[in-house]
């Protein structure tokens, strides 16, 4: 019975910090941009639409998803250690956790369906309404994305306890996520002979939760069609079976923290 | 009631709490009373569950904090020394938590604040209340329930002599209803005032314990109960230097 009130209090908690508002405004913000910004790229504000923008778009999830979702998460774990009133009462420790990412994912969730929503009318209104339903889809990568690096989030900033910790870690771990492991992939092809690295170079993406969400995002859209080689080799690696193997990446990149995070908040001592 | 058997915590080389055994019947009010680092927080947090220790146990109403947590919990009120929850919390919103994770309709929770005398400032958040409203919400809300005992980490540090008071009151209150109570507090007023006995603790050991009567005759001087103001902080200087000088091998 703990899970769904301890659930309520953190969304209130939330709700009074109006940190899910604050993400909303500048998520929103900045997804409109960059939409008008795309649809008026070279003066052709018709021909572009969904699935050009929606590319464009993409790049501002990739880079701006995880750098919320991992702060907000590291410092909503680093306090659970502050949490000592509550970790006395009869509820168990990793219900704590469980709730705190959940309220969070729906603070943050919301806030990204309202900003890329926003960005959606706005190309919808100028460009019409084709690709629509993968821009629909692009919105579902995104939230599974901010679910992820929430999740990760929540369990370097348990692991890390201290608030200035937490946000070192969270800025190491987005830098890794977005640059690093981009780079190791680069490092690989270079040594890999061309034709034996392929697959194992296409798994790598499940090392990392922001490649998955790259991936998936320009698979939506053709990417062989619109964004060029890099989106022709994963259609042709990955085929059909790709995206679901994408997906199921990041749900494991949510599960998994979530159950380390929630394991080690329970055996820590406060 | 709250047992301790022989509950030991080491941090590393580092002792926090050498082997205690301590009961608190119910309706009874133990002070542990001693420096910075003796070892008092360590105490409460073991016997609240938050702090495992490396030997030794603690029941609440029998039950083990670690092997039953839950049911010990059910039967437990903490109120740790720093807030322990955010201070932009609603007092409402922990009420409600609070009457949930005990099992209790969210109305008990209310109840318990315009108990408390806060009816009229639950839609506040902890940040929005004085000092003295802070902690006797919290203090209502801790000891919420069928609460048979109260662990409490310095409750009237930073009140005023007022808000201390009440305070003071509350936890009266508690031990009234049955509940056995323990708390650490480095204000001695308190400890004069409600304790029936008292841990002295210094460097994670017990330095002394007993009713202050007790305490005061053992370093030899001599406790009226009814005196205005009773001489406990010469007798806890004398235990405490006693006992550090004793632990720190310079006695002589």
């Amino acid at each position: 019975m703990s899970a769904p009130a301890l659930w309520r209090f953190e969304t209130a908690g939330l709700a009074r910090a109006r940190s899910g508002l604050l993400f909303a405004l500048v998520f929103a913000t900045a997804s409109v941009a960059v939409a008008l910004v795309g649809l008026s790229a070279g003066g052709a504000v018709a021909v572009q639409g969904f699935a050009r923008t929606s590319v464009s778009l993409l790049q501002l999830v990739l880079w701006l998803v995880p750098l919320f979702a991992l702060i907000a998460g590291a410092v909503a774990g680093a306090d659970c250690h502050d949490l000592e009133f509550i970790a006395a009462l009869p509820v168990f420790r990793r219900h704590i956790v469980l709730a705190r990412w959940a309220a969070w994912a729906v603070a943050l969730g919301a806030a990204l369906a309202a900003g890329l929503g926003a960005a959606g009318v706005a190309i919808g209104l100028l460009a019409g309404a084709a690709d629509g339903v993968r821009y629909l889809a692009l919105v579902g990568v995104s939230e599974l994305l901010l679910c992820a690096l929430l999740a990760t989030g929540i369990a370097a900033g348990i692991a890390a306890r201290t608030r200035a910790r937490a946000l070192g870690a969270a800025v190491a771990l987005w830098l890794f996520f977005v640059v690093g492991v981009d780079l190791i992939a680069m490092g690989l092809l270079a040594v890999l002979p061309a034709a034996g690295g392929r697959w194992g170079l296409s798994l790598l993406l499940l090392a990392d939760p922001v490649d998955c969400a790259r991936a998936l995002g320009l698979g939506l859209f053709q990417a062989d069609v619109v964004a060029g080689p890099l989106g022709a080799a994963l259609h042709q690696v990955l085929g059909g079976w790709g995206a679901a193997l994408l997906a199921g990446g990041l749900v494991l990149w949510t599960v998994l923290p979530l159950a380390l995070a929630a394991r080690w908040f329970a055996r820590r001592d406060l | 009631m709250i047992i301790f058997e022989r509950a030991a915590r080491r941090y590393g080389s580092r002792l926090a709490l050498e082997a205690l055994t301590l009961r608190v019947a119910p309706g009874e009010v133990v002070a542990l009373v001693g420096p910075n680092g003796a070892g008092k927080s360590t105490t409460l947090r073991i016997a609240a569950g938050l702090v495992r220790p490396t030997e030794g146990r603690a029941t609440i109403a029998g039950f083990d904090v670690q092997r039953d947590p839950a049911q010990a919990r059910r039967r437990m009120g903490y109120l740790p020394q720093k807030l322990g929850v955010p201070l932009s919390t609603g007092l409402a919103d922990l009420a409600r938590l609070v009457a949930s994770a005990r099992g209790l309709r969210p109305a008990a929770g209310s109840a318990a604040l315009a108990a408390a005398g806060l009816a009229d400032r639950a839609d506040a958040s902890l940040a929005e209340l004085s000092g003295g409203q802070r902690q006797r919400a919290m203090l209502a809300l801790a000891t919420l329930g069928d609460v048979a005992a109260l662990l409490l980490d310095e409750p009237t540090i930073s009140l005023d002599s007022d808000g201390a008071e009440e305070v003071r009151a509350a936890i009266a209150l508690a031990s009234g209803r049955g509940a056995a109570v323990l708390f650490a507090s480095h204000h001695l007023h308190d400890v004069a005032v409600l304790a029936d006995r008292v841990v002295v603790m210094v460097e994670g050991r017990v330095a002394a314990a007993g009713t202050l009567p007790e305490l005061a005759a053992s370093v030899g001087v001599s406790w009226t109960a009814d005196a205005e103001d009773p001489p406990i902080e010469r007798v806890y200087r004398r235990l405490v230097r006693g006992r550090v000088a004793l632990v720190r091998g310079d006695a002589a």
